[in-house]
């Protein structure tokens, strides 16, 4: 008997040491396991400038959530691929991300490549946000493929709401580059400016790479606009408001968020007094987290961030991904990108850092508020939010 | 795994660009670097079909094809008949001004580009394309090998060596190259077709100089003449970045990295090998003189 | 929309645009002619004479006078370099019209790339500000670029044709340009003349890139881009015709701004490209004929670039 039971206490001794060795070494394992994302962006080529800092301040995120312990314990990998804005880049990248890292969700950006891109996420069931991209279409690319930013029907339509209801305006010229973003951008200018009531009397389009706009701007100038509002990219809009004003033309002139880019103010000198832009992120001044973030950019790279509204959504990211994370490991589920997909869906309302609250409609898109700012004495001054 | 096969895919294709632009400008002798433009006509060819009117896809590639074919005749014919010289401008042009004509044509998507294009396979996608990609371009070059080594090639090298006695003994050089030239971007268009069908998404972006560069690059370094230089060009040439890219580089110096390293290796083989990795075989090399 | 004013207007701003347009046609021309060699590397001497111009009045601080010798000089440097060590090697080896196409294109975008990675792709400007003072002269608006621009183009141009019609080297070139052996018979040093050619052209893209840089700004792979336009005009210009070169790139110039008028402007740049075709077709030797009855200079660029 007392054999027995000494070799059942024994026996109990080890099973229970035995258990908790593997207890503790799976938590051991568990804690040590990181849970990886991927990010695609233009890390070289001519969009570099905005997408080396962006993926700068995803890092940034990626980090400040490790030294808060992570997610339940564990770290938050980042996986970065260049793409070079090129969609033939970002299919590779994304592919690599899917099927070699084998991530469960991905960001990228620049609306070419998340069309691009956007069959993949589908066909491997890999959730796919887009972060930045403001392409209408982005809405319509399928089941898996969600944006975390405002389309550009949102902030190009306050510009338009803005003209027309605050500033009276009725009669407005549209200018637009002649690639997508300007094409499109330009068309909802219009749509949302005539539903409103007014009459949009220019209509014209300029090459990409031409660098004399007269044809056009004198186009616009004849029709007599009260306000004239500029779809272009942040390397051609200084060329173009500077003509537009020597010239002559004198009327206000607004465009969307790529204007909100000190560096347009620095090339215009005076000219760009009265500049209205719209950006779809709070800035420093409406919350002291921003403020911090700005300077962090200034103590580390010397300067402020290109395109800083994207830089926040982009911080925002990896935050998002942590709740995404979080939210499966707490109901247990396993970590696929359909799953995912689901808690996206499932949480839907997000409290990020740098942008505010974030709610992911069905329609796979995000209503943000849109902060307009004019510039007076050479610096962006907020002059209105619209819902 | 579905990235090896997506390289595998991307191999075949531009195996066959890169062969069929050999037929073009190594055999032929035509200055033309407009290639990517019937690789995109055969590309937006498919798209079109596949999604205005959900054509079966072989039909559509064959369509592909048939267009680039066509195109071609439309920059063959204007050109040649001054002289050769004028094809490379005319070239240039062409392809530009197709490209602009494209984006601004709202029913091939414009500038935004031409999306949704269907899946067509849905089993094994990744190497039932590669299989075909693959398979296709085996094919390429063993027809274009036949080609050369048959009378047809004896006759396209009589006429690039000597086009005056050429012709005075009663040989049309023009029927040759404007065939030449049609051929090979008909093949530049089932590149396309196929293209098309596995990334299901085109923009005009992807065919500018920057695509024709990388063709010249790749026949050039492979072996302009050779049979199977492109093809060796085409390998090496798209698994070199990819392995750069596992090198985990600061990013600002892999990007144009790549560029400098192609373009370095370019004018490096102009120097010491002109003739390319694989040397044609004396009686086929390009142009008079010996290098 | 035709009134006068307003077609005043597009005719002067059109006009000033196309200055830097004329200096690089010519210098395509130029080189074209002389040394009968389509210099796609053009775009990389544009590159070079750019980014060490913008080194110098952004990063040192140089004044404008300055910073454009420096672009000249880095210029001709790049130039004389290619042609000493590149060309000539493959004139030496009697190597196919093709090589020197394929050279001097992989050139244009060897210089591309290291511009990238040395300067970065932010597009740049040399000018702090493109805002330039500007003045109403009947209706018109006349910016103080558009008067710089042109008196330059006119005395840049000008001193060109002295050079080449007036002066003994100019002679020489010309010589070259219409036989090359013959000339080196007569005890003309046509490899001197081939880098004179250079340093000419190279002056030339420096004055036009600076042109270009106080009015815009750019990235590494503008210049491909421009460098199309140059092309097209030395082709409509006529082959060997340099100062035809100039004139088309006005004309073109001047086509581009007024088709605004008849086209929407998305459909302009197509303009550049119909011509093209327009002219390969109906004008091969260039819309001069007429004038010189010259024999085609075509047939000799199709020899091996000698």
């Amino acid at each position: 008997m007392k054999q027995i039971r000494r070799n059942m206490v024994v026996a109990l001794a080890l099973a229970a040491t035995c258990m908790g060795w593997t207890a503790s070494a799976s938590a051991q394992a568990a804690a040590k396991e990181p849970l990886k994302f991927g990010l695609a962006m233009p890390l070289t080529g001519s969009q570099a400038l905005f997408g080396a800092d962006q993926a700068k301040a995803a890092q940034w995120a990626v980090q400040d959530i490790n030294a808060k312990g992570g997610v339940d314990g564990h770290p938050l990998e980042m996986i970065l691929l260049d793409t070079q804005a090129d969609p033939r880049l970002g299919i590779n990248a994304v592919n690599r991300l899917v099927s070699v890292d084998k991530v469960p969700v991905f960001g990228t950006a620049w609306s070419a490549v998340v069309k691009a891109v956007a069959p993949i996420a589908n066909r491997s069931q890999v959730l796919g946000l887009s972060v930045g991209a403001n392409s209408p279409e982005i809405a319509k690319l399928g089941d898996y493929v969600y944006t975390t930013y405002p389309l550009a029907d949102v902030d190009v339509v306050a510009q338009a709401r803005y003209a027309r209801d605050t500033l009276k305006k009725e009669r407005a010229a549209v200018l637009y580059i002649h690639n997508d973003s300007g094409v499109e951008g330009a068309k909802i200018y219009r749509e949302a400016f005539e539903s409103l009531g007014g009459k949009v009397v220019a209509y014209e389009a300029y090459d990409a790479q031409s660098t004399d706009y007269t044809g056009a701007l004198l186009k616009v100038r004849t029709s007599n606009p009260d306000i004239i509002h500029v779809q272009g990219l942040v390397s051609d809009l200084p060329q173009v408001i500077a003509q537009l004003r020597q010239l002559g033309l004198k009327q206000p002139i607004s465009t969307y968020s790529a204007g909100y880019n000190p560096k347009v103010v620095q090339q215009l000198g005076a000219a760009a007094e009265g500049l209205l832009v719209s950006a779809l992120a709070p800035s420093a001044e409406q919350n002291p987290e921003i403020a911090e973030f700005v300077e962090r950019w200034k103590k580390t790279e010397g300067r402020i961030p290109n395109g800083l509204p994207y830089t926040q959504y982009l911080y925002d990211m990896p935050y998002l991904i942590a709740d995404l994370y979080s939210h499966l490991l707490k109901a247990g589920k396993p970590l696929t990108g359909a799953n995912m997909r689901q808690a996206l869906v499932d949480v839907a309302e997000f409290d990020l850092p740098m942008t505010g609250k974030l709610v992911v409609g069905a329609d796979h898109r995000v209503k943000k508020p849109v902060y307009l700012f004019e510039v007076k004495n050479g610096k962006f001054e907020p002059v209105a939010t619209v819902q | 795994m579905e990235y090896v096969a997506s390289l595998l895919v991307l191999i075949g294709l531009y195996v066959i660009l890169a062969s069929s632009f050999n037929l073009i400008i190594g055999f032929g002798g035509l200055i033309s670097i407009a290639h990517p433009i019937f690789f995109a006509l055969g590309a937006y060819t498919v798209g079109v079909l596949s999604t205005q009117f959900g054509l079966h896809p072989v039909l559509s590639i064959v369509a592909g094809f048939v267009v680039a074919m066509l195109a071609s005749f439309m920059l063959s014919l204007p050109s040649l008949r001054i002289s050769g010289d004028y094809l490379l401008i005319t070239s240039i042009g062409f392809q530009l001004g197709l490209l602009e004509i494209i984006k601004n044509l709202d029913f091939v998507g414009g500038a935004s580009g031409l999306g949704g294009i269907p899946n067509v396979v849905q089993q094994h996608r990744s190497l039932v394309f590669a299989a075909v990609a693959l398979g296709l371009a085996v094919a390429v070059v063993l027809g274009l090998r036949a080609l050369v080594r048959g009378p047809y090639g004896r006759a396209i090298q009589a006429m690039r060596d000597d086009e005056l006695a050429f012709v005075a003994l009663g040989r049309n050089a023009m029927n040759i190259k404007i065939t030449i030239f049609a051929v090979g971007s008909g093949l530049a268009g089932v590149a396309g077709g196929l293209y098309a069908y596995y990334y299901q998404y085109l923009t005009p972006d992807q065919f500018q100089i920057l695509q024709s560069a990388m063709i010249l690059t790749m026949v050039v370094v492979g072996g302009m003449g050779s049979v199977y230089g492109p093809v060796v060009g085409a390998v090496l040439l798209l698994l070199l970045p990819e392995a750069i890219t596992f090198l985990n580089l600061p990013s600002s110096v892999m990007g144009p990295l790549q560029g400098l390293i192609f373009t370095s290796l370019v004018i490096l083989f102009l120097f010491l090998r002109p003739q390319g990795l694989v040397p044609s075989s004396k009686r086929l090399s390009a142009g008079g003189g010996h290098e | 929309m035709l009134d006068f004013q307003t077609l005043l207007q597009i005719f002067w701003t059109g006009l000033a645009n196309s200055t830097y347009a004329v200096l690089l046609a010519a210098a395509f021309a130029l080189v074209l002619k002389v040394v009968k060699v389509w210099n796609f590397a053009q775009a990389g001497l544009m590159g070079i004479a750019y980014y060490t111009m913008y080194l110098a009045i952004q990063k040192l601080g140089w004044p404008g006078y300055a910073a454009l010798v420096l672009g000249a000089a880095a210029a001709i440097v790049a130039a004389l370099a290619m042609e000493v060590f590149g060309l000539q090697t493959f004139r030496r080896r009697h190597s196919p019209p093709l090589t020197f196409f394929i050279f001097t294109l992989v050139l244009s975008e060897l210089v591309q790339y290291v511009l990238a990675m040395v300067a970065g792709t932010e597009p740049v400007s040399l000018a702090a500000t493109i805002m330039s003072a500007s003045y109403i002269v009947g209706g018109v608006v006349v910016s103080e670029w558009d008067l710089k621009a042109i008196a330059v183009t006119v005395v840049l141009m000008a001193l060109l044709f002295v050079v080449m019609k007036r002066t003994r080297h100019g002679q020489y070139m010309i010589a070259a340009a219409d036989n090359p052996h013959l000339s080196r018979l007569y005890g003309v040093n046509v490899r001197r003349v081939y880098a004179l050619t250079f340093v000419l052209a190279a002056v030339l893209i420096a004055v036009a890139m600076y042109l270009f840089g106080t009015r815009a700004s750019m990235v590494p792979n503008t210049p491909l881009e421009m460098m199309l336009f140059a092309v097209i005009a030395a082709l409509l210009g006529g082959m060997g015709n340099v100062f035809g070169a100039a004139v088309a790139a006005v004309f073109l110039g001047l086509l581009r701004a007024f088709s605004i008028l008849v086209i929407p402007s998305a459909w302009q740049s197509l303009i550049l490209y119909a011509l093209l075709f327009i002219t390969i077709l109906f004008f091969p030797q260039g819309v001069r004929v007429a004038r010189r009855a010259r024999k085609k200079p075509a047939a000799n660029s199709a020899a091996a670039g000698a």
